[in-house]
């Protein structure tokens, strides 16, 4: 199989870096920080390592917190819903994925908060300009993602950063699709919060992300329950990282993610010119075809190595079921989670085909690709 | 979905559309989709598909549709894309370009199986 899916999952993952985790969870499986016992504190130990990694790994100082979660949908609800009182103002934008646009909209519903959604360039980028003009004195919140998982735009966030800096608004990024795939440099982008998942661009284990809080954010928890310490106490801890994190954590998620970050951190600059080099050529081939559609890959400049496109007189559905079943061509069809990007470009009702490539695709696989493609299109 | 079938009254249900044809009250989803896969029958599939432009139904329509829902009643579920080209002997763009809806609104839905809902 072509797998060109890795912006819904990485995939192959690095195998060896799973299975040392797997060894390592087996010797050290005990709940961490639940216990005075030498394994429970050797535990809480290996997962303090990971949370400083993460800190280094997206320039954040040591003193911003990092809290797991399952998911970035999961970090992203425990920051809009924690950070956004009665009465707040959000500016957001059309690129977002479900996972901002969803909570926002029940908020907003329940009565609790307005937001306004800031439009995208015909190049696919968020302009520093509009979130400005967006942002009102009731504005409490951006909250933006970093790079779209429907374009593949990376938006500028050191320009949108500095924006809400000056007007004193803190900006928190969806890093659902950059994190390990471009790097991210919170402290000197002025980025208060981003929300991560493990299992993209960073190759780990689905089931595992977080979030990063600089100084000035304090969510308030959204869970309650058990975190192992204060437990005289029946209501939920205001330390971090027990703030956000009611229950036992995923150890076996952290560990493995622990491995992933120091395999991205090596490979991760080959490896995008590489993945990038071949978004040229798959999309060169495909601009070749007439009834190709090709959205926002005129400029391969801070962009992630995913393209989407239509195919004229196709369903996209059914061109991702073609793809699959006639050439082993594994791609995702559909509204990627993100309706009102394709509402603007006009691909709502018969939705897309995401080619989202990885650091294991080959160049053979990319013309296998333009090859099904031509004979579809024909 | 279309109006004006001779033989059908329509009304919607919600966001679904409930219509009689042939005899026969049917639900559909919003994308026409049947919301009982027990309610389909050959006849409803032959005037669902003249709505749908599929004209004339042939023998290899009819195999198609007879596969698709011979493997739901088995399996419970839809085949996977490579049993269903393995399964009709045509590779799927060819399937596609045989139902004017192609192969999710066109040979999915007129052989009755529920809406996959993916991603849309």
């Amino acid at each position: 199989m072509i797998y060109l899916d890795n912006a819904a999952t990485s995939f192959p993952k690095p195998a060896g870096c799973l299975e040392r985790a797997l060894e390592r969870y087996l010797q050290l499986g005990a709940s961490p920080g639940r216990g005075g016992y030498d394994l429970a504190v050797e535990a809480e130990d290996a997962v303090s390592a990971v949370r400083r990694k993460l800190c280094r790994f997206f320039g954040a100082p040591e003193d911003y917190r990092v809290c797991f979660t399952y998911n970035a949908t999961d970090a992203l609800n425990l920051l809009i819903q924690g950070l956004l009182k009665r009465g707040d103002h959000v500016v957001s934008s059309r690129l977002e994925h479900n996972s901002v646009l969803r909570p926002l909209h029940h908020l907003r519903k329940q009565g609790r908060i307005t937001f306004d959604l800031v439009s995208f360039s015909p190049h696919g980028f968020v302009e520093p300009e509009q979130v400005a003009a967006a942002i009102k004195p009731t504005t409490k919140l951006v909250i933006l993602t970093h790079a779209s998982n429907v374009l593949g735009t990376v938006q500028p966030v050191k320009e949108i950063a500095a924006v809400c800096r000056a007007r004193g608004v803190p900006l928190v990024l969806d890093a659902s699709q950059s994190a390990g795939a471009v790097p991210i440099r919170m402290k000197e982008w002025a980025v208060q919060g981003i929300a991560f998942t493990g299992h993209k661009s960073l190759l780990g284990p689905t089931g595992i992300g977080g979030v990063l809080i600089g100084p000035e954010l304090d969510p308030d928890p959204i869970r309650f329950g058990g975190t192992g310490i204060d437990s005289k106490s029946l209501y939920h801890v205001r330390e971090y990282p027990y703030r956000l994190e009611a229950g036992t954590i995923n150890l076996l998620g952290i560990l493995g993610l622990d491995n992933t970050l120091n395999y991205v951190d090596q490979t991760r600059e080959a490896s995008f010119q590489h993945e990038m080099s071949l978004l040229e050529k798959l999309r060169d081939g495909l601009m070749k075809l007439s009834r190709v559609r090709l959205y926002c890959v005129g400029d391969l400049r801070n962009h992630l190595p995913l393209l989407t496109c239509t195919l004229d007189g196709h369903r996209s559905d059914d061109v991702g079921a073609i793809l699959d079943g006639d050439f082993g061509i594994a791609v995702r069809a559909g509204l990627h989670c993100s309706p009102l990007v394709h509402q603007d470009l006009g691909s709502l009702e018969r939705g897309a085909v995401r080619f989202s490539l990885g650091p294991f695709t080959t160049e053979a696989e990319i013309e296998e690709t333009v090859k099904a493609m031509t004979a579809i299109a024909r | 979905m279309k109006t004006g079938v001779p033989g059908s009254q329509e009304g919607k249900v919600g966001g679904r559309c409930k219509r009689t044809i042939e005899g026969r009250e049917v639900v559909f989803d919003e994308e026409g989709f049947f919301d009982d896969f027990e309610d389909w029958s050959e006849e409803i599939f032959e005037t669902l598909a003249q709505e749908s432009g599929l004209s004339p139904v042939t023998e290899q329509h009819r195999q198609v549709v007879r596969f698709l829902r011979e493997f739901y009643a088995y399996n419970g579920r839809a085949p996977l894309n490579n049993q269903l080209r393995k399964g009709i002997g045509l590779s799927l763009l060819e399937l596609e370009a045989l139902f004017p809806g192609g192969l999710k609104h066109g040979a999915r839905r007129l052989a009755g199986l529920p809406n996959p809902k993916t991603c849309n």
